[in-house]
C-alpha cells in the first residue's frame, strides 16, 4: 500500500481559489478551523481532481506542459 | 452535447515542472496544487523534468503576475499605494508593451494575472488584454473599485477567473478607510457582476478604524451572495505612507485578527483570505506549520511565486516594493528572472535573516513578514516590525496598543 502511494506521489500544498487582488498574495484561511484534518480531507480530494483534469487533457492530445 | 456539458462541469488543469515536482493550476475548482515528483511522474508529466536536476531555491517562473495597467483613477482613495490620480502619473506603459508582457508571461508558464490599477477598468485595452491572456492559457483576474464598469466588461464573464471589488466597509464605514463614500458604487458593481454571472469577491483593506466593523462587512458579504472576502493589510506605500501610522492595526488587533477571522468564517460561512503580509499575525498563534504549508498560507514570496509591474511596466517582486534597478520591463522578464542578485531582498531573506526571525520555527512560512512594511521602517532586509514576536523580542510595540 505504501509502495502504491509512493508511486502515485503526494499533494504537497493546495492554494484554494484565485487571487484577484492585484497587490499581494492571499491565502484561504478558512480551512485552518479544521487544523490537521484539512490535510486529510483536501489532499485525496484535490489529488483525484487533478488526475481527472490532466488525464482528460491528455486524452484530448494537448501538450501537458 | 453531453461532451459539452461535461467539459463545462469537469475539472481542467495545466501543469508546470518545478524542482520539488510540479505545480498544477486548476480551474473548476480553482486552485494551485503543488505536487511531488512522483505525482508528476504518475501523470506522465515531465519525466524527468530538466529542472529536477537543479537545486533551484525559487520557482522557474512566477505563478502569478500583478499588472498595474494604469495610474489613473477618479477615486482618490487616501491610502492608494499607486498614488493614482484622475490624470495619472504620465508614464503609463502602452498597450503594445502590455501585449508583449502577456506573451512573455505566457511563454514563461505564468498561470494567473491579477489586473489592477489605478482603476483598471479605465484602461481602454483591458478587455483586449484579458482576452489575449486567456487565449494564451493564463487566467486573468481583476480588481476594481466598481467605477467605470461598462456593458462590454459585464458581457465578458468567460474571460475572467474572478473579479474582486474593493469594499472596505458597509455604508459610512467605507469612507472611514478610503476617505470618500464609494459604498454604493462598490455594492452596485458587485450586484451587476453577479447578475452577469461573474465569480465575485471583495477586497477589504483592514485598518485600525475598520477592524471593529469587520463583522458587519462579512455579514453584508454573506447576505449579498459574496462567498469570498480577501482581507488586506494597510501598506505604507504611495499615499498610504502618510496615512500608515494612523491606519495600521494596533498591537491588540494584530493579535486578535486570526481568532476573529476564523470565528467569522464559521459564523457566516464565507471564505476568508488573508494577504501574505499578515503571515506574522497568523504564525503568532502557533498553528501547526504542516497545516500552514499545506494550505499555502505564507509570507513574502515576492520575486518568486509573485512578480509585479508598475504602471510604467517596470518590474518589482511585489506591487508594494519599488521597481528594481536593472530588472527592466515586464515584457523582458525571462531575461532577468535568473539573473544573479535579482529580487535578492526577498529571495535571500531565509538565508540572511537575523534575530528574532532566525530562531523562529515559522521562518520558512512567514518569511519575515512584509518587506514593504520593513522598508518603510528603514530596512527591507529587517524583520517585519509589526510581527508580534518581533515586537515582544525587541521590546518595541510598533503602533499603539489599542484603538484610542
Amino acid at each position: 500500500m505504501i509502495g502504491l502511494f509512493r508511486r502515485r506521489g503526494r499533494v504537497l500544498a493546495v492554494k484554494l481559489g484565485y487571487n484577484p487582488n492585484s497587490s499581494s498574495l492571499g491565502a484561504d484561511v478558512t480551512f485552518l478551523v479544521l487544523g490537521a484534518a484539512s490535510i486529510a480531507i483536501l489532499a485525496p480530494v484535490v489529488g483525484a481532481l487533478v488526475r481527472l483534469a490532466l488525464r482528460r487533457r491528455e486524452r484530448r492530445e494537448e501538450p501537458p506542459c | 452535447m453531453l461532451r459539452g456539458v461535461l467539459d463545462r462541469l469537469l475539472p481542467r488543469g495545466r501543469a508546470r515542472a518545478e524542482s520539488f515536482g510540479g505545480i498544477i493550476a486548476m480551474e473548476r475548482p480553482s486552485a494551485l496544487v503543488f505536487v511531488d515528483r512522483a505525482f508528476m511522474r504518475s501523470l506522465g508529466l515531465a519525466t524527468p523534468a530538466p529542472v529536477w536536476a537543479t537545486d533551484r531555491r525559487y520557482l522557474t517562473a512566477p505563478v502569478e503576475a500583478h499588472l498595474t495597467l494604469t495610474s489613473r483613477c477618479p477615486a482618490r482613495c487616501r491610502g492608494c499605494y499607486v498614488d493614482a490620480t484622475p490624470s495619472g502619473r504620465g508614464d503609463d506603459a502602452t498597450e503594445v508593451l502590455w501585449e508583449r508582457a502577456v506573451d512573455e508571461l505566457a511563454r514563461m508558464g505564468v498561470f494567473h494575472l491579477a489586473l489592477g490599477g489605478g482603476e483598471a477598468t479605465g484602461a481602454p485595452f483591458l478587455l483586449k488584454l484579458a482576452r489575449r491572456a486567456r487565449a494564451r492559457g493564463m487566467v486573468p483576474n481583476l480588481t476594481t473599485s466598481g467605477l467605470g464598469l461598462g456593458e462590454e466588461l459585464l458581457g465578458a464573464r468567460a474571460v475572467f477567473g474572478q473579479v474582486n471589488v474593493s469594499l472596505d466597509g458597509v455604508g459610512e464605514d467605507y469612507a472611514l478607510a478610503r476617505g470618500w463614500d464609494g459604498f454604493e458604487v462598490a455594492a452596485g458593481a458587485i450586484r451587476a457582476l453577479q447578475a452577469s454571472g461573474f465569480r465575485v469577491g471583495i477586497n477589504l483593506v483592514l485598518t485600525r478604524r475598520t477592524f471593529p466593523r469587520l463583522e458587519r462587512t462579512v455579514r453584508w458579504a454573506r447576505q449579498n451572495g459574496v462567498r469570498e472576502v480577501e482581507i488586506l493589510r494597510f501598506k505604507p506605500i504611495g499615499r498610504g505612507a502618510r496615512e500608515f501610522s494612523d491606519q495600521t492595526l494596533t498591537v491588540d488587533q494584530r493579535r486578535e485578527l486570526l481568532p476573529a477571522v476564523l470565528r467569522l468564517a464559521r459564523r457566516y460561512r464565507v471564505r476568508l483570505r488573508l494577504d501574505c503580509s499578515m503571515a506574522p499575525f497568523v504564525c503568532a498563534h502557533r498553528p501547526d506549520p504542516a497545516v500552514l504549508t499545506f494550505l499555502g498560507i505564507a509570507g513574502c514570496f515576492a520575486g518568486d511565486h509573485l512578480v509585479a509591474a508598475d504602471s510604467a511596466g517596470r518590474v518589482s517582486g511585489c506591487s508594494f516594493l519599488p521597481a528594481e534597478e536593472g530588472l527592466g520591463s515586464i515584457d523582458e522578464l525571462s531575461r532577468q528572472w535568473d539573473r544573479v542578485g535579482a529580487f535578492v531582498a526577498t529571495r535571500a531573506y531565509l538565508e540572511r535573516a537575523g534575530e528574532p526571525c532566525r530562531s523562529c520555527r515559522y521562518l520558512p512560512i512567514c518569511r519575515g513578514g512584509c518587506r514593504a512594511v520593513a522598508l518603510h521602517e528603514g530596512d527591507a532586509a529587517a524583520p517585519d516590525p509589526e510581527c508580534p514576536r518581533v515586537a515582544t523580542c525587541t521590546g518595541s510595540q510598533s503602533g499603539p496598543r489599542s484603538n484610542s
